[in-house]
């Protein structure tokens, strides 16, 4: 396999990555106001997406993948609301610990490197062209 | 310009290596012999590896309309066929422009 297939390959493991990781954001925004049912009980915790990189024997090059999902360990939003099916015995509930800001961040940090590698594809492929069109001429 | 004429098809087996490489296939190891590979078998086995990387992408859409596969998958299968398929078309169009100019040739 040539090492423009193997860019192309690398680059198509990088798309995938960052649509995993669009996924794990897109769930967090959903999820941004997903409650316990019982009192007390814990809201929707904050996922955090890993990439890990790793060697592709098949395509003989390091590509990148989706790691595990991490929990955001930091503590829930406390919100006074007595009426609230999941309200605590002093009438708070705990809200997802999702920041809408840093989903949105985080949102276009993928958009950001997802055109990276749509980058990278497309200049691969003119450069083949690029090269094919010698032969053209 | 004295190009030996080794060379010739010395550019045949480039071809040929680059094509079926660029489909991912595995050519069987094929030495060039003392006369080199010959054009048919050239055109013949690029375009059995540009037809096989066919049926590869011809599956990832089918996948993709289907709502299976990923768009991702899709989009590197499409390209990888027509980049076989355009090394396949230039060099096809190199060797058959370099055959009608020897054709030319006032005898």
């Amino acid at each position: 396999m040539s090492d423009f297939l193997k860019s192309l390959n690398v680059a198509a493991s990088g798309l995938d990555a960052q649509a995993a990781r669009m996924r794990v954001i897109a769930e967090n925004l959903a999820n941004a106001d997903s409650t316990g049912k019982t009192p007390g009980a814990d809201p929707y915790r904050r996922r955090v997406p890993t990439f890990e990189s790793f060697f592709n024997s098949g395509t003989d090059a390091q590509e990148v993948r989706m790691g595990k999902l991490m929990y955001d360990l930091s503590d829930f939003e406390q919100r006074y609301e007595p009426g609230h099916p999941a309200a605590d015995a002093n009438g708070y509930v705990k809200y997802p610990n999702v920041n809408p800001l840093i989903e949105a961040m985080d949102m276009r940090s993928a958009q950001r490197t997802y055109e990276a590698n749509l980058n990278v594809i497309t200049s691969t492929r003119q450069m083949v062209g690029q090269t094919l069109d010698i032969l053209r001429g | 310009m004295a190009v030996p004429f080794s060379a010739a098809s010395a550019a045949y087996g480039q071809a040929q290596k680059l094509i079926s490489g660029t489909t991912g296939l595995s050519n069987p190891a094929e030495k060039p012999t003392a006369g080199g590979p010959d054009f048919a078998a050239l055109v013949n086995e690029s375009l059995n590896s540009v037809v096989e990387a066919g049926k590869t992408s011809d599956k990832a859409g089918l996948e993709m309309i289907s709502g299976k596969g990923s768009v991702v998958d899709m989009v590197t299968a499409v390209s990888e066929t027509e980049l076989a398929m355009q090394s396949l078309v230039t060099v096809r169009d190199k060797v058959i422009s370099a055959y009608e100019e020897i054709m030319r040739m006032p005898i």
